[in-house]
Protein backbone atom coordinates (compact mmCIF):
# COMPACT_ATOMS: atom_id res chain seq x y z
CA UNK A 1 0.00 0.00 0.00
CA UNK A 2 2.12 3.01 -1.06
CA UNK A 3 2.31 5.44 1.59
CA UNK A 4 1.52 3.10 4.46
CA UNK A 5 3.00 3.67 7.90
CA UNK A 6 5.35 0.70 9.32
CA UNK A 7 3.94 -2.21 10.72
CA UNK A 8 6.76 -2.53 12.73
CA UNK A 9 5.82 -2.96 17.04
CA UNK A 10 7.38 -0.17 19.00
CA UNK A 11 5.55 -0.62 22.45
CA UNK A 12 7.36 2.63 23.30
CA UNK A 13 5.45 4.81 21.03
CA UNK A 14 1.86 2.94 22.18
CA UNK A 15 2.51 3.71 25.72
CA UNK A 16 3.73 6.82 25.02
CA UNK A 17 0.41 7.91 22.57
CA UNK A 18 -2.19 6.14 24.82
CA UNK A 19 -1.08 7.19 28.24
CA UNK A 20 -2.76 10.84 27.76
CA UNK A 21 -5.66 9.08 25.59
CA UNK A 22 -6.36 6.92 28.79
CA UNK A 23 -5.95 10.28 31.29
CA UNK A 24 -2.81 8.72 32.68
CA UNK A 25 0.59 9.81 33.66
CA UNK A 26 3.44 7.62 34.57
CA UNK A 27 6.98 8.26 36.22
CA UNK A 28 10.00 6.97 33.92
CA UNK A 29 10.04 3.59 36.11
CA UNK A 30 6.20 2.99 35.97
CA UNK A 31 6.36 3.78 31.61
CA UNK A 32 9.25 1.53 31.89
CA UNK A 33 7.09 -1.54 33.51
CA UNK A 34 4.51 -1.04 31.11
CA UNK A 35 6.32 -0.66 28.01
CA UNK A 36 7.46 -4.54 29.66
CA UNK A 37 4.09 -5.67 30.17
CA UNK A 38 2.47 -4.65 26.77
CA UNK A 39 5.29 -6.83 25.34
CA UNK A 40 4.02 -9.65 27.48
CA UNK A 41 0.87 -8.97 26.08
CA UNK A 42 1.61 -8.96 22.55
CA UNK A 43 3.20 -12.35 22.92
CA UNK A 44 -0.37 -13.54 24.12
CA UNK A 45 -1.95 -11.51 21.73
CA UNK A 46 0.48 -13.45 18.71
CA UNK A 47 -0.19 -17.01 20.37
CA UNK A 48 -3.79 -16.20 20.33
CA UNK A 49 -4.63 -14.91 17.05
CA UNK A 50 -2.44 -17.66 15.32
CA UNK A 51 -5.76 -19.84 15.86
CA UNK A 52 -8.02 -19.62 12.85
CA UNK A 53 -11.61 -18.91 13.87
CA UNK A 54 -15.00 -18.33 11.68
CA UNK A 55 -16.59 -15.23 11.10
CA UNK A 56 -19.91 -17.12 12.72
CA UNK A 57 -18.06 -17.63 15.93
CA UNK A 58 -20.16 -15.80 18.77
CA UNK A 59 -18.05 -14.30 21.28
CA UNK A 60 -18.50 -16.23 25.45
CA UNK A 61 -20.64 -13.94 27.19
CA UNK A 62 -23.72 -13.64 25.64
CA UNK A 63 -26.31 -10.54 26.46
CA UNK A 64 -29.80 -11.81 27.46
CA UNK A 65 -32.40 -8.56 27.26
CA UNK B 1 -6.89 -29.80 74.61
CA UNK B 2 -8.30 -27.40 73.07
CA UNK B 3 -5.48 -25.75 71.11
CA UNK B 4 -4.60 -29.38 69.66
CA UNK B 5 -8.44 -29.59 68.38
CA UNK B 6 -7.35 -26.70 66.38
CA UNK B 7 -5.26 -29.00 64.33
CA UNK B 8 -7.92 -30.87 63.56
CA UNK B 9 -10.65 -30.72 61.06
CA UNK B 10 -13.70 -28.27 60.98
CA UNK B 11 -15.97 -31.72 61.15
CA UNK B 12 -13.82 -32.68 64.25
CA UNK B 13 -14.50 -29.61 65.87
CA UNK B 14 -17.81 -29.54 65.25
CA UNK B 15 -18.53 -32.67 66.72
CA UNK B 16 -16.73 -31.44 70.02
CA UNK B 17 -18.67 -28.58 70.26
CA UNK B 18 -21.97 -30.61 69.31
CA UNK B 19 -20.99 -33.62 71.82
CA UNK B 20 -20.33 -30.77 74.50
CA UNK B 21 -16.77 -32.03 74.91
CA UNK B 22 -15.59 -28.10 74.41
CA UNK B 23 -17.72 -24.90 74.15
CA UNK B 24 -17.48 -22.62 71.17
CA UNK B 25 -16.53 -20.27 73.09
CA UNK B 26 -13.72 -21.83 74.26
CA UNK B 27 -12.85 -22.88 70.36
CA UNK B 28 -13.02 -19.38 69.23
CA UNK B 29 -10.41 -18.02 72.30
CA UNK B 30 -8.25 -21.00 71.34
CA UNK B 31 -8.22 -20.16 68.04
CA UNK B 32 -7.45 -16.61 68.94
CA UNK B 33 -4.96 -16.89 70.89
CA UNK B 34 -3.30 -18.92 68.18
CA UNK B 35 -3.81 -16.47 65.76
CA UNK B 36 -1.78 -13.57 68.10
CA UNK B 37 1.03 -15.91 68.62
CA UNK B 38 1.54 -17.22 64.70
CA UNK B 39 0.51 -14.42 62.81
CA UNK B 40 3.53 -12.17 63.55
CA UNK B 41 5.61 -14.86 61.79
CA UNK B 42 2.85 -16.07 58.60
CA UNK B 43 1.27 -12.15 57.95
CA UNK B 44 -2.19 -14.28 57.11
CA UNK B 45 -4.70 -11.90 59.01
CA UNK B 46 -5.05 -8.33 58.35
CA UNK B 47 -7.82 -7.88 60.95
CA UNK B 48 -8.76 -9.84 63.42
CA UNK B 49 -12.56 -9.99 64.31
CA UNK B 50 -12.33 -11.07 68.11
CA UNK B 51 -15.67 -9.41 69.78
CA UNK B 52 -17.53 -10.81 66.72
CA UNK B 53 -16.27 -14.24 67.00
CA UNK B 54 -16.56 -14.44 70.44
CA UNK B 55 -20.29 -13.46 70.47
CA UNK B 56 -20.91 -15.93 67.82
CA UNK B 57 -19.78 -18.44 69.81
CA UNK B 58 -21.68 -17.41 72.96
CA UNK B 59 -24.59 -17.88 70.49
CA UNK B 60 -23.92 -21.77 69.55
CA UNK B 61 -23.65 -22.40 73.06
CA UNK B 62 -26.70 -21.02 73.57
CA UNK B 63 -28.14 -22.56 71.07
CA UNK B 64 -27.17 -26.21 72.38
CA UNK B 65 -28.33 -25.43 75.50
CA UNK B 66 -31.65 -24.67 74.44
CA UNK B 67 -31.26 -28.35 72.34
CA UNK B 68 -31.17 -26.26 68.61
CA UNK B 69 -29.89 -27.80 65.82
CA UNK B 70 -26.21 -26.13 65.77
CA UNK B 71 -25.32 -26.89 62.26
CA UNK B 72 -22.56 -28.77 60.16
CA UNK B 73 -19.44 -26.62 60.70
CA UNK B 74 -20.60 -25.57 64.66
CA UNK B 75 -18.17 -23.34 66.37
CA UNK B 76 -15.29 -24.84 63.38
CA UNK B 77 -13.21 -20.94 63.08
CA UNK B 78 -12.74 -19.78 59.64
CA UNK B 79 -11.64 -16.68 58.39
CA UNK B 80 -11.66 -14.85 54.77
CA UNK B 81 -9.39 -13.35 52.04
CA UNK B 82 -10.23 -9.81 53.01
CA UNK B 83 -11.98 -9.06 49.42
CA UNK B 84 -15.15 -10.33 50.80
CA UNK B 85 -17.10 -7.92 52.95
CA UNK B 86 -17.48 -8.01 56.21
CA UNK B 87 -19.84 -5.83 58.34
CA UNK B 88 -18.08 -3.06 59.55
CA UNK B 89 -14.62 -3.67 57.95
CA UNK B 90 -13.22 -1.70 54.86
CA UNK B 91 -13.25 -4.16 52.25
CA UNK B 92 -9.15 -3.88 51.30
CA UNK B 93 -9.07 -6.08 48.59
CA UNK B 94 -5.70 -6.01 49.47
CA UNK B 95 -4.93 -2.32 48.48
CA UNK B 96 -3.93 0.36 49.98
CA UNK B 97 -6.76 2.68 48.05
CA UNK B 98 -9.25 0.31 49.21
CA UNK B 99 -8.96 1.71 53.10
CA UNK B 100 -10.54 4.91 52.69
CA UNK B 101 -13.79 2.91 51.37
CA UNK B 102 -16.66 2.58 54.11
CA UNK B 103 -17.28 0.19 56.03
CA UNK B 104 -19.36 -2.74 54.57
CA UNK B 105 -22.71 -2.57 55.57
CA UNK B 106 -23.52 -6.37 55.42
CA UNK B 107 -21.27 -9.71 55.35
CA UNK B 108 -21.05 -11.66 51.88
CA UNK B 109 -23.35 -13.87 51.05
CA UNK B 110 -20.41 -16.61 51.42
CA UNK B 111 -19.35 -15.43 54.72
CA UNK B 112 -23.69 -15.38 56.09
CA UNK B 113 -23.81 -18.73 54.70
CA UNK B 114 -21.10 -20.10 56.23
CA UNK B 115 -21.67 -18.51 59.58
CA UNK B 116 -25.54 -19.74 59.14
CA UNK B 117 -24.00 -23.28 59.32
CA UNK B 118 -22.79 -22.81 62.43
CA UNK B 119 -18.49 -21.67 61.45
CA UNK B 120 -17.27 -18.93 63.28
CA UNK B 121 -15.75 -15.82 61.79
CA UNK B 122 -12.59 -14.95 63.22
CA UNK B 123 -11.29 -12.46 60.79
CA UNK B 124 -9.67 -11.05 57.37
CA UNK B 125 -6.92 -12.47 55.54
CA UNK B 126 -3.74 -10.92 53.62
CA UNK B 127 -3.86 -10.65 49.71
CA UNK B 128 -2.19 -9.59 46.41
CA UNK B 129 -3.38 -6.37 45.62
CA UNK B 130 -6.59 -6.42 43.72
CA UNK B 131 -6.12 -10.28 43.31
CA UNK B 132 -3.87 -9.36 40.49
CA UNK B 133 -0.99 -11.63 42.26
CA UNK B 134 0.35 -15.74 42.27
CA UNK B 135 2.93 -14.56 44.88
CA UNK B 136 1.25 -13.98 48.21
CA UNK B 137 2.99 -10.24 48.60
CA UNK B 138 1.48 -7.65 49.13
CA UNK B 139 3.27 -4.00 49.19
CA UNK B 140 1.38 -2.83 51.75
CA UNK B 141 0.55 -5.80 54.43
CA UNK B 142 3.87 -7.28 53.84
CA UNK B 143 3.96 -10.60 52.51
CA UNK B 144 1.90 -13.64 53.67
CA UNK B 145 4.68 -16.59 54.88
CA UNK B 146 4.36 -20.47 53.79
CA UNK B 147 3.78 -22.09 57.12
CA UNK B 148 5.99 -24.63 55.68
CA UNK B 149 9.28 -22.86 55.30
CA UNK B 150 8.92 -18.55 56.44
CA UNK B 151 11.05 -17.80 53.53
CA UNK B 152 9.35 -19.13 50.89
CA UNK B 153 5.75 -17.73 48.81
CA UNK B 154 2.44 -18.60 50.32
CA UNK B 155 1.30 -17.88 46.37
CA UNK B 156 -1.59 -15.73 45.51
CA UNK B 157 -3.95 -14.38 45.26
CA UNK B 158 -5.32 -15.69 48.58
CA UNK B 159 -2.10 -16.16 50.31
CA UNK B 160 -3.01 -15.48 53.53
CA UNK B 161 -6.12 -17.52 53.10
CA UNK B 162 -2.98 -20.17 52.35
CA UNK B 163 -0.78 -19.23 55.89
CA UNK B 164 -3.81 -19.11 57.69
CA UNK B 165 -5.37 -22.74 56.82
CA UNK B 166 -1.34 -24.11 56.61
CA UNK B 167 -0.10 -22.82 59.81
CA UNK B 168 -3.14 -23.98 61.64
CA UNK B 169 -4.92 -20.80 62.47
CA UNK B 170 -8.23 -21.72 60.90
CA UNK B 171 -9.47 -25.45 59.39
CA UNK B 172 -10.93 -23.27 57.01
CA UNK B 173 -10.51 -19.91 55.26
CA UNK B 174 -12.41 -18.79 51.72
CA UNK B 175 -10.38 -17.39 48.83
CA UNK B 176 -11.40 -16.10 45.43
CA UNK B 177 -9.79 -17.87 41.98
CA UNK B 178 -9.59 -15.66 38.74
CA UNK B 179 -6.99 -17.43 37.04
CA UNK B 180 -5.85 -19.62 39.63
CA UNK B 181 -5.45 -17.84 43.31
CA UNK B 182 -7.08 -20.88 45.04
CA UNK B 183 -5.25 -23.42 43.78
CA UNK B 184 -2.24 -21.80 43.39
CA UNK B 185 -1.85 -21.05 47.78
CA UNK B 186 -3.23 -24.64 47.99
CA UNK B 187 -0.29 -25.86 45.84
CA UNK B 188 2.16 -24.38 47.80
CA UNK B 189 0.74 -24.36 51.32
CA UNK B 190 0.12 -28.19 50.67
CA UNK B 191 -3.56 -27.84 51.24
CA UNK B 192 -7.08 -28.51 49.63
CA UNK B 193 -8.41 -25.59 46.95
CA UNK B 194 -11.62 -25.75 45.32
CA UNK B 195 -12.44 -23.52 42.94
CA UNK B 196 -15.94 -24.47 41.38
CA UNK B 197 -17.72 -24.04 37.98
CA UNK B 198 -17.96 -20.55 37.13
CA UNK B 199 -21.24 -19.54 38.60
CA UNK B 200 -21.91 -22.11 41.10
CA UNK B 201 -21.35 -19.95 44.03
CA UNK B 202 -22.30 -16.26 44.68
CA UNK B 203 -19.93 -13.56 44.57
CA UNK B 204 -22.58 -10.71 46.12
CA UNK B 205 -20.03 -8.86 48.56
CA UNK B 206 -17.05 -9.96 47.17
CA UNK B 207 -14.65 -7.13 45.52
CA UNK B 208 -14.27 -7.64 41.88
CA UNK B 209 -11.48 -8.27 39.50
CA UNK B 210 -12.06 -10.02 35.85
CA UNK B 211 -16.12 -10.36 36.44
CA UNK B 212 -15.88 -12.78 33.37
CA UNK B 213 -13.56 -15.17 35.15
CA UNK B 214 -13.93 -14.49 38.88
CA UNK B 215 -14.97 -17.16 41.44
CA UNK B 216 -14.94 -17.84 45.13
CA UNK B 217 -14.19 -21.10 46.89
CA UNK B 218 -12.64 -22.77 50.53
CA UNK B 219 -9.19 -23.69 51.54
CA UNK B 220 -8.85 -26.55 53.87
CA UNK B 221 -6.98 -29.44 55.26
CA UNK B 222 -9.09 -32.29 54.76
CA UNK B 223 -11.41 -33.21 51.76
CA UNK B 224 -14.73 -33.10 54.28
CA UNK B 225 -14.61 -29.64 55.29
CA UNK B 226 -13.60 -28.85 51.83
CA UNK B 227 -16.89 -30.21 50.82
CA UNK B 228 -18.86 -28.95 53.94
CA UNK B 229 -17.85 -25.34 53.12
CA UNK B 230 -18.82 -25.85 49.70
CA UNK B 231 -21.86 -27.41 50.51
CA UNK B 232 -22.72 -24.68 52.76
CA UNK B 233 -22.43 -21.77 50.75
CA UNK B 234 -24.81 -23.58 48.01
CA UNK B 235 -27.85 -21.74 46.67
CA UNK B 236 -29.48 -19.04 44.59
CA UNK B 237 -28.55 -15.51 44.96
CA UNK B 238 -30.12 -12.98 42.24
CA UNK B 239 -27.95 -10.41 43.28
CA UNK B 240 -24.76 -12.13 41.45
CA UNK B 241 -25.62 -11.83 37.76
CA UNK B 242 -23.30 -14.54 36.45
CA UNK B 243 -24.81 -17.02 38.97
CA UNK B 244 -26.47 -19.77 37.27
CA UNK B 245 -30.04 -21.51 38.50
CA UNK B 246 -28.39 -24.99 39.29
CA UNK B 247 -30.10 -27.22 41.81
CA UNK B 248 -28.04 -26.59 45.35
CA UNK B 249 -26.76 -30.09 45.58
CA UNK B 250 -24.41 -30.85 48.25
CA UNK B 251 -21.48 -33.27 47.31
CA UNK B 252 -20.55 -34.11 51.41
CA UNK B 253 -23.35 -36.90 51.04
CA UNK B 254 -21.62 -38.81 48.06
CA UNK B 255 -17.96 -38.43 48.69
CA UNK B 256 -17.65 -41.94 49.99
CA UNK B 257 -18.70 -43.42 46.75
CA UNK B 258 -15.16 -43.61 45.40
CA UNK B 259 -13.18 -43.60 42.15
CA UNK B 260 -15.05 -47.07 40.86
CA UNK B 261 -16.16 -46.85 37.21
CA UNK B 262 -14.14 -43.04 36.89
CA UNK B 263 -12.97 -43.11 33.43
CA UNK B 264 -9.71 -40.74 34.57
CA UNK B 265 -6.80 -39.40 32.35
CA UNK B 266 -3.93 -37.32 32.48
CA UNK B 267 -3.73 -33.77 30.44
CA UNK B 268 -0.53 -33.94 28.46
CA UNK B 269 0.89 -32.10 25.98
CA UNK B 270 1.17 -28.54 27.16
CA UNK B 271 0.32 -29.78 30.68
CA UNK B 272 3.62 -31.76 30.65
CA UNK B 273 5.68 -29.20 29.18
CA UNK B 274 7.07 -25.89 31.36
CA UNK B 275 7.44 -27.96 34.73
CA UNK B 276 9.58 -28.97 37.06
CA UNK B 277 10.11 -32.49 37.95
CA UNK B 278 8.31 -32.30 41.19
CA UNK B 279 5.11 -31.14 39.50
CA UNK B 280 5.25 -33.74 36.81
CA UNK B 281 6.05 -36.39 39.62
CA UNK B 282 3.14 -35.50 41.33
CA UNK B 283 0.90 -35.61 38.79
CA UNK B 284 2.87 -39.43 38.14
CA UNK B 285 2.11 -40.27 41.37
CA UNK B 286 -1.58 -39.30 41.43
CA UNK B 287 -2.09 -41.16 38.12
CA UNK B 288 -0.22 -44.41 39.40
CA UNK B 289 -2.73 -44.20 42.62
CA UNK B 290 -5.87 -43.83 40.26
CA UNK B 291 -4.63 -46.69 37.50
CA UNK B 292 -4.98 -43.71 34.99
CA UNK B 293 -2.38 -44.41 32.01
CA UNK B 294 -4.60 -42.52 29.69
CA UNK B 295 -2.81 -39.14 28.45
CA UNK B 296 -5.02 -37.06 26.63
CA UNK B 297 -4.42 -33.35 24.60
CA UNK B 298 -6.36 -30.51 25.71
CA UNK B 299 -5.84 -28.76 22.57
CA UNK B 300 -5.43 -24.63 22.28
CA UNK B 301 -4.47 -24.76 25.89
CA UNK B 302 -1.81 -22.42 25.44
CA UNK B 303 -3.64 -19.54 23.39
CA UNK B 304 -6.48 -20.80 26.34
CA UNK B 305 -3.93 -19.17 28.31
CA UNK B 306 -3.49 -16.06 26.56
CA UNK B 307 -6.55 -15.47 26.40
CA UNK B 308 -7.53 -15.47 29.84
CA UNK B 309 -4.35 -13.30 30.25
CA UNK B 310 -5.74 -10.94 28.13
CA UNK B 311 -9.17 -10.78 29.49
CA UNK B 312 -7.43 -10.41 32.88
CA UNK B 313 -5.53 -7.46 31.95
CA UNK B 314 -8.06 -5.78 29.95
CA UNK B 315 -11.03 -6.18 32.43
CA UNK B 316 -8.81 -5.29 35.40
CA UNK B 317 -7.66 -2.27 33.37
CA UNK B 318 -10.96 -0.86 32.75
CA UNK B 319 -12.17 -1.82 36.49
CA UNK B 320 -8.94 -0.20 38.29
CA UNK B 321 -8.97 3.06 35.69
CA UNK B 322 -10.36 5.75 37.43
CA UNK B 323 -8.29 4.63 40.57
CA UNK B 324 -5.28 4.37 38.19
CA UNK B 325 -6.07 8.21 37.41
CA UNK B 326 -6.11 9.41 40.70
CA UNK B 327 -4.58 7.26 42.62
CA UNK B 328 -1.83 5.61 40.99
CA UNK B 329 1.11 6.28 43.58
CA UNK B 330 -0.93 4.25 46.00
CA UNK B 331 -0.83 1.02 44.25
CA UNK B 332 1.58 -1.90 44.41
CA UNK B 333 4.15 -0.73 41.24
CA UNK B 334 3.74 -4.41 40.26
CA UNK B 335 0.30 -4.44 40.06
CA UNK B 336 -0.11 -0.59 38.71
CA UNK B 337 1.81 -1.01 35.66
CA UNK B 338 0.38 -4.17 34.57
CA UNK B 339 -3.40 -2.64 34.50
CA UNK B 340 -2.29 0.27 32.41
CA UNK B 341 -1.00 -1.91 30.06
CA UNK B 342 -3.88 -3.98 30.39
CA UNK B 343 -5.98 -0.40 29.50
CA UNK B 344 -4.10 0.15 26.50
CA UNK B 345 -4.52 -3.32 24.41
CA UNK B 346 -6.70 -3.02 21.44
CA UNK B 347 -10.32 -4.45 21.82
CA UNK B 348 -9.81 -6.40 18.61
CA UNK B 349 -7.52 -9.04 20.75
CA UNK B 350 -9.97 -8.78 23.66
CA UNK B 351 -13.28 -9.85 21.25
CA UNK B 352 -10.75 -12.19 19.49
CA UNK B 353 -10.24 -14.27 22.89
CA UNK B 354 -13.51 -14.13 23.38
CA UNK B 355 -14.71 -15.67 20.31
CA UNK B 356 -11.85 -18.45 20.99
CA UNK B 357 -12.99 -18.68 24.63
CA UNK B 358 -16.32 -20.17 23.14
CA UNK B 359 -14.61 -22.60 20.98
CA UNK B 360 -11.99 -23.47 23.51
CA UNK B 361 -14.95 -24.62 25.58
CA UNK B 362 -16.78 -26.06 22.98
CA UNK B 363 -14.09 -28.36 22.15
CA UNK B 364 -13.29 -29.35 25.93
CA UNK B 365 -16.64 -30.15 26.31
CA UNK B 366 -16.40 -32.97 23.72
CA UNK B 367 -13.35 -34.63 25.66
CA UNK B 368 -15.21 -34.83 28.60
CA UNK B 369 -17.99 -37.67 26.69
CA UNK B 370 -15.06 -39.82 27.32
CA UNK B 371 -13.32 -39.00 30.33
CA UNK B 372 -14.43 -37.80 33.53
CA UNK B 373 -11.89 -36.31 35.13
CA UNK B 374 -8.70 -34.79 34.17
CA UNK B 375 -5.26 -34.60 35.89
CA UNK B 376 -2.29 -31.71 35.42
CA UNK B 377 -0.26 -30.32 37.80
CA UNK B 378 -1.11 -27.35 39.66
CA UNK B 379 1.91 -24.83 39.64
CA UNK B 380 5.05 -25.50 37.64
CA UNK B 381 7.27 -26.24 40.88
CA UNK B 382 7.49 -25.66 44.59
CA UNK B 383 7.39 -22.50 46.73
CA UNK B 384 9.37 -19.83 45.41
CA UNK B 385 11.30 -17.39 48.15
CA UNK B 386 9.76 -14.56 49.00
CA UNK B 387 10.90 -11.76 46.74
CA UNK B 388 11.88 -13.89 44.08
CA UNK B 389 11.21 -11.99 40.16
CA UNK B 390 12.06 -14.76 38.02
CA UNK B 391 12.55 -18.65 37.56
CA UNK B 392 13.54 -20.66 34.98
CA UNK B 393 10.98 -23.30 32.70
CA UNK B 394 11.80 -25.59 30.06
CA UNK B 395 15.08 -23.40 29.52
CA UNK B 396 13.37 -19.29 29.18
CA UNK B 397 13.82 -17.09 32.09
CA UNK B 398 10.11 -15.53 33.40
CA UNK B 399 8.25 -13.75 35.79
CA UNK B 400 7.32 -15.46 38.68
CA UNK B 401 4.49 -13.27 39.40
CA UNK B 402 2.31 -13.69 36.41
CA UNK B 403 3.32 -17.48 35.86
CA UNK B 404 2.89 -19.47 38.56
CA UNK B 405 -0.56 -19.93 37.67
CA UNK B 406 0.39 -21.36 33.62
CA UNK B 407 -1.44 -24.59 34.28
CA UNK B 408 -4.31 -23.10 36.33
CA UNK B 409 -5.22 -20.35 33.78
CA UNK B 410 -6.54 -22.72 30.94
CA UNK B 411 -9.13 -24.28 33.19
CA UNK B 412 -10.61 -21.23 34.63
CA UNK B 413 -10.75 -19.91 31.00
CA UNK B 414 -14.16 -21.88 30.80
CA UNK B 415 -14.86 -21.95 34.03
CA UNK B 416 -14.28 -25.98 34.92
CA UNK B 417 -14.33 -27.03 38.66
CA UNK B 418 -11.08 -27.98 39.77
CA UNK B 419 -10.20 -29.30 43.18
CA UNK B 420 -6.18 -28.48 44.26
CA UNK B 421 -4.66 -31.71 46.24
CA UNK B 422 -1.54 -31.69 48.08
CA UNK B 423 1.44 -33.99 47.63
CA UNK B 424 4.65 -34.56 49.86
CA UNK B 425 7.20 -36.17 48.54
CA UNK B 426 9.80 -38.54 50.97
CA UNK B 427 12.02 -35.96 52.23
CA UNK B 428 10.90 -32.91 50.76
CA UNK B 429 9.95 -30.26 53.17
CA UNK B 430 7.24 -28.78 50.79
CA UNK B 431 4.59 -29.47 49.30
CA UNK B 432 3.23 -29.61 45.81
CA UNK B 433 -0.50 -30.03 44.12
CA UNK B 434 -1.89 -31.91 41.42
CA UNK B 435 -5.27 -30.53 39.62
CA UNK B 436 -8.24 -32.61 39.43
CA UNK B 437 -10.76 -31.23 36.90
CA UNK B 438 -14.26 -32.59 36.07
CA UNK B 439 -16.80 -31.28 33.40
CA UNK B 440 -19.02 -28.25 34.65
CA UNK B 441 -21.29 -28.67 37.26
CA UNK B 442 -19.76 -32.10 38.35
CA UNK B 443 -17.87 -30.86 41.25
CA UNK B 444 -19.16 -33.91 43.45
CA UNK B 445 -17.09 -36.46 40.87
CA UNK B 446 -13.84 -34.44 41.52
CA UNK B 447 -14.18 -34.15 44.89
CA UNK B 448 -14.80 -38.07 45.35
CA UNK B 449 -11.83 -38.71 43.36
CA UNK B 450 -9.68 -36.16 45.83
CA UNK B 451 -10.98 -38.06 49.35
CA UNK B 452 -9.87 -41.15 47.55
CA UNK B 453 -6.58 -39.98 47.30
CA UNK B 454 -6.88 -38.52 50.92
CA UNK B 455 -8.09 -42.13 52.09
CA UNK B 456 -5.30 -43.49 50.73
CA UNK B 457 -2.53 -41.32 51.98
CA UNK B 458 -1.57 -40.04 48.79
CA UNK B 459 -2.53 -37.01 49.48
CA UNK B 460 -3.00 -35.10 52.55
CA UNK B 461 -2.53 -31.45 54.52
CA UNK B 462 -0.73 -31.64 57.49
CA UNK B 463 -0.56 -28.26 59.53
CA UNK B 464 3.11 -27.11 59.58
CA UNK B 465 5.36 -27.75 62.69
CA UNK B 466 6.17 -24.52 64.71
CA UNK B 467 9.01 -24.41 66.75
Amino acid sequence: MAGATSNAFDPEAVVDALLPLLGLAATPESRAQTIVHLKIAAEHARKLLSVPLDDSDEPAPVFKA
Amino acid sequence: MTAKLLDRSAQAIAAAVKSGAVSAREVAQAALKRIEARNGALGAFTDVTATRALAKAEAIDAARARGMNLGPLAGAPFAVKNLFDIEGLATRAGAKINRDRGPATTDATAVARLEAAGAVLVGALNMGEFAYDFTGENAHDGPSRNPHDLERMTGGSSGGSGAAVAGGLVPIALGSDTNGSIRVPSSLCGLFGLKPTYGRLTRTGVFPFVASLDHVGPLARSVADLALAYDSMLGRDDRDPAQADMPATPVSPSLKDGVAGLRIARLGGYFARSAEASALGAVDTVARALKADRVVELAGAEAARSAAYLISMVEGGALHLERLRTHGSDFDPDVRDRLIAGAMLPGAWVTRAQKFRRRFRAETLALFRDVDILLAPATPGRAPKIGQRTFVLDGHEMLVRPNLGLFTQPLSFIGLPVVAAPLWTDGEELPIGVQIIAAPWREDLMLRVARALEQAGVVRAPVATFS
